[in-house]
């Protein structure tokens, strides 16, 4: 860019745009002010929270909002593509302009494809369609840009239909559509959400190649920090609506000058420094300013903000110029330093040292349906079981968290609900302390129910919609701490003061709370029954970061005052990493390595877990990315592996011995509860790893 | 137990206000409820409010015999001479009473068993839903012209048969959406902490089942309404000398050519009150889905 004229017309100029919609049920202001631009061969990054209307600018600029809102909407400000105003352009030209020079990427890959059409066939329409090439030089061009984008085997891929495919290869066909007529500006929105880490890592490779050799400016929403360090050049962050700070990737990480941004950043798990201490989490206190209300003439982040000042109530700031290339929304951005938010205190270990196991599950196996004959009662047994978890044992220690991780599809899921007896296991057996539990919760006393609870991933669909809040922690502790009507609302109170929550929130129905209020609703009755083990199933998956970082700390405070224990399962490794003492790593219903959480994270460690860990995208723009990629998909589960569940997509397959004999268990170098599931010996992965 | 019915009762009713008021927002509703009023009031005190009684026959029947509408008798007189329009004002009463009564039997019928068939699942869900194919697969009337031939017509008999029939469609609506609240966490939650079956179908299902039955149950009362009629025409509703619409239109047939006021009346009565009843339903269930849009905001 730099050697680019700085009288260029910018590629896309957006300024103080704002969209309002007028609904039945009242006015929202989701967007109030947002400006930024982009240049040619530019990535520009939009990051923000949930609700912060990221996604509603990024369609704002295609005037694409009727699918969003059935009510009117409003659109103010100017968007100045190649200093065209795009939203008083005329519906016709625009149309022209969308899909040829403008082009999109949506979330979901899924259902942005026709189910019914092979992908080939819909690529050449959209060739057809836009730059009306003929049906042989269709197919050329299709082959060509799927070869492109780098999905395998591009001449026969066109034949598939999307179901066949997996996701990363769906958002591959879609990114390979957006490049088909050579878009001038590409607009992604949270293009890997909803894809597994060790896939999102080979869509963000092909991401930081593509800026390289297409000439088009991307603007790239996201709500991942991480994400955003690895391929933005710039980044725009977003708070309640408004662009709050804008500047280089590099500077928005290290000299972030925006108390909100500051925060955020130190509500990420940070990797640790050498020793596995490393700081406490922090959170951003209260809730974001919602688009129901009015526009103010005030900071919209002076609540939650710790530097506000009197100036902040009552004068909203603009933006304001902080160096050449980097401006900020706050008065006081020359105060803003990684201090404000507090002095980071290092984390206390606390009694974590023990023993005695509280549970142990041995030889868990689970298989999902059954077999069935090819002709009723003759022919041959087909549709084998998906072998969703095959002989899986553990122990978890009084008083310590053992993380659990691994991609969609690995059995983690299935291992929780083993454990509380949703699901039947069967074969092994669960002991609790010593006594054996039954496969389903039913057969369980009172007791061993609240010994273990569990926590579930989605907090709207946790509480009854229909009641109020206070049902699940009152009934929890009417059934399990066996406590009357009148104490059990008392001690409900206590409990809603101890996730941080007033008590009125507990007379709100569920859809009048916020996702981490109703998160904390849920662990307030998780805490209810004086629990020995709680499992916490993607408990913080579908929270804000600042959020999140909320509900982490209250696992670990309760923790840390109750010494209950955790299975604390996630696909975030970030996560489990900053909260586990034990690590379980889960490959296709297998274990592929175990034991305390800095031998499992440092090598030698098993190939899978050095991929998971590689694809891991850090908030650092400086972080060499450690360049191990797994290829195809994870394998279907019907057939039991011959050799080795990871032979078919592991870098470091030494032969034909990975193929067809099982790994033996190699314990580490130094702690013996260290297991690493592999043929290599650990000393020779260590080699390998060091490198 | 009856404190699990009672704080179920409670949420009902939140949600029935809840729902009125979201039913007055749209045009079907504002053009149902008067309608559906009008008729409620019928029923309620039409036989106070009747110039004439439906029932007496005056002393000369030639005189007063298919008279057309005057001042004295604004819808006119039937073959015995009684007015048309105290007749089909004291008719509403047994109609709607008969019809609502059989919806409800069907929906509170239908609505245990779709519960209990959909959270159970296997074999039970199997059993259930078969008997309730087997149900569905008999033309409605006959079924019911069937049960009432055996039992004998009387009120009772009427709305058992109609909530009988009505109840494996309710079921089946109940059913499916019951199985996808069983694989929500918060039924998966109350199986955590130790609850009853009956509790978690009754207080944590229930709830959630309302709005679906809140629709069928309009739908319902007016597949009732024409049913009660149908059978009032045939002759196995409410026996004579009572007023019932059914049965008025079913008896003044013979001189539609001419009076033809006797039979429309009582025609007009009928449709305009499943009209409003469908309106109705349209009005909640485009509340209902307003409900959940403001959910979603």
């Amino acid at each position: 860019m730099s050697e680019k004229r700085k009288d260029e017309i910018p590629l896309l100029e957006v300024d103080h745009l704002a969209v309002t919609f007028y609904t039945p049920h009242g006015t929202f202001h989701v967007v109030r002010d947002v400006s930024f631009t982009i240049q040619r061969g530019e990535v520009l990054a939009l990051v923000g929270e949930t609700g912060c209307g990221k996604s509603i600018s990024a369609f704002a600029i295609v005037n694409y909002l009727l699918p969003f809102h059935p009510g009117e909407s409003r659109v103010d400000g100017t968007i100045l593509f190649e200093g065209k105003d795009l939203i008083a352009m005329p519906d016709s030209e625009l149309h022209k302009l969308r899909g040829s020079r403008i082009a999109m990427v949506y979330q979901n890959p899924g259902t942005s494809l026709n189910p019914t059409m092979r992908v080939g066939l819909q690529m050449e329409e959209v060739l057809r369609e836009h730059l009306g090439v003929e049906s042989k030089q269709a197919h050329q061009r299709t082959v060509k840009l799927f070869d492109s984008v780098g999905l395998a085997e591009p001449d026969r891929i066109g034949q598939r239909y999307p179901h066949q495919l997996s996701g990363g290869m769906q958002q591959r066909v879609m990114i390979a559509m957006a490049l088909a007529c050579d878009p001038d500006l590409l607009i992604m929105d949270e293009p890997t959400t909803g894809l597994d880490v060790t896939t999102e890592a080979t869509i963000l490779d092909l991401m930081v190649d593509l800026k390289r050799r297409v000439n088009a400016g991307i603007l790239f929403v996201s709500h991942n920090l991480g994400t955003v360090a690895r391929v933005a050049d710039r980044v725009a962050v977003m708070y309640a609506g408004q662009t709050i700070e804008q500047a280089p990737t590099s500077a928005i990480f290290k000299r972030s000058k925006h108390p909100y941004t500051t925060g955020l950043l130190q509500c990420v798990p940070q990797p640790p420094a050498e020793d596995r201490a490393g700081t406490k989490l922090r959170s951003i206190p209260g809730d974001t300013y919602a688009p129901e209300e009015g526009n103010l003439q005030a900071c919209l982040f002076a609540p939650r903000c710790p530097m506000a000042q009197e100036l902040c109530r009552t004068e909203a700031p603009e933006m304001l110029s902080v160096r050449d290339n980097q401006q900020s929304r706050c008065f006081f951005w020359n105060n803003v330093h990684k201090e404000i938010w507090g002095e980071l205190e290092p984390r206390d270990e606390g009694l974590r040292e023990s023993v005695e196991p509280v549970l142990s599950a041995r030889n868990l196996r689970r298989f999902f349906g059954q077999w069935q004959r090819k002709y009723i009662l003759f022919g041959p047994r087909v549709r084998l079981p998906v072998r969703a978890v095959t002989n899986i044992g553990f122990q978890v220690g009084t008083g310590r968290t053992l993380g659990i991780v691994g991609e969609s599809g690995c059995g983690k899921t299935t291992v929780a609900r083993l454990l509380v007896g949703l699901i039947p296991r069967q074969r092994g057996d669960i002991l609790l302390r010593t006594e054996e539990l039954a496969p389903l919760i039913e057969g369980r006393t009172d007791q061993q129910r609240a010994a273990l609870r569990m926590v579930f991933q989605n907090p709207t669909t946790s509480l009854n919609p229909k009641l109020p809040a206070r049902h699940a922690i009152v009934r929890s502790l009417q059934k399990l701490a066996r406590l009357s009507g009148k104490d059990s609302r008392e001690r409900a109170e206590e409990l809603a003061r101890a996730v941080r929550l007033e008590p009125a929130y507990l007379e709100r129905r569920p859809e009048a709370l916020s996702g981490g209020e109703q998160q904390r609703i849920v662990l307030a009755a998780a805490f209810a029954g004086e629990a020995d083990l709680i499992i916490a199933d993607e408990a913080v998956a579908s929270l804000d970061v600042s959020v999140q970082a909320q509900v982490i700390k209250l696992l670990e405070d309760h923790q840390r005052e109750s010494g209950t224990s955790y299975i604390f399962i996630s696909h975030d490794l970030g996560v489990v990493r900053y909260i586990s003492d034990d690590i379980l790593v889960l490959y296709a219903g297998h274990i592929a390595e175990s034991g305390p959480a800095e031998c499992v994270l440092n090598i030698p460690s098993h190939p899978y877990t050095e991929a998971l860990l590689s694809a891991v995208p850090v908030p650092d723009p400086d972080a060499m990315p450690t360049r191990i990629r797994l290829g195809g998909a994870v394998p279907t589960l019907r057939e039991r592996f011959q050799g080795c569940f990871f032979a078919g997509r592991c870098p470091r397959k030494i032969g034909p011995i990975c193929d067809n004999t099982p790994p033996p268990v190699n314990t580490g170098p130094d702690p013996p509860d260290h297991a690493i599931y592999c043929h290599i010996p650990p000393e020779e992965l260590m080699k390998l790893q060091s490198d | 137990m009856i404190e699990i019915i009672c704080s179920g009762l409670v949420a009902t009713w939140r949600s029935i206000g809840n729902t009125l008021r979201l039913i007055l927002r749209t045009w079907s509703g504002r053009i149902a409820l008067p309608i559906v009023l009008l008729h409620l009031v019928l029923t309620l005190f039409g036989p106070w409010l009747a110039p004439y009684s439906p029932t007496a026959m005056p002393e000369s029947i030639e005189q007063y015999q298919n008279l057309p509408p005057s001042l004295q008798f604004w819808l006119g007189t039937d073959q015995y001479g009684r007015d048309v329009l105290s007749r089909v004002m004291c008719g509403a009463g047994s109609l709607i009473a008969t019809a609502g009564g059989g919806a409800l039997l069907g929906i509170m019928l239908g609505a245990v068993v779709g519960m209990s068939s959909g959270y159970k699942g296997g074999r039970v869900d199997e059993v259930f839903m078969r008997v309730m194919d087997g149900l569905m697969s008999f033309p409605t009337l006959l079924l019911a012209l069937l049960v009432l031939f055996t039992l004998g017509p009387s009120r009772f008999n009427i709305a058992a048969t109609i909530g009988f029939v009505s109840m494996p469609a309710i079921a089946r609506v109940v059913r499916s959406t019951t199985l996808s609240l069983k694989t929500m966490e918060f039924v998966q939650s109350a199986r955590l902490r130790g609850e009853s079956t009956f509790y978690i179908i009754f207080r944590e299902i229930l709830p959630n089942v309302l709005p679906v039955l809140g629709v069928e149950a309009s739908v319902r009362f007016s597949y009732a309404i024409l049913s009660v009629a149908s059978l009032g025409f045939l002759g196995l509703g409410i026996q004579p000398p009572s007023p019932d619409w059914g049965l008025m239109i079913s008896q003044s047939r013979r001189f539609l050519v001419i009076a033809p006021w006797v039979a429309l009346a009582p025609m007009a009565a009928v449709a305009s009150l499943v009209i409003g009843v469908n309106l109705l339903a349209d009005g909640i269930r485009q509340a209902t889905r307003m409900a959940k849009e403001e959910k979603h905001e």
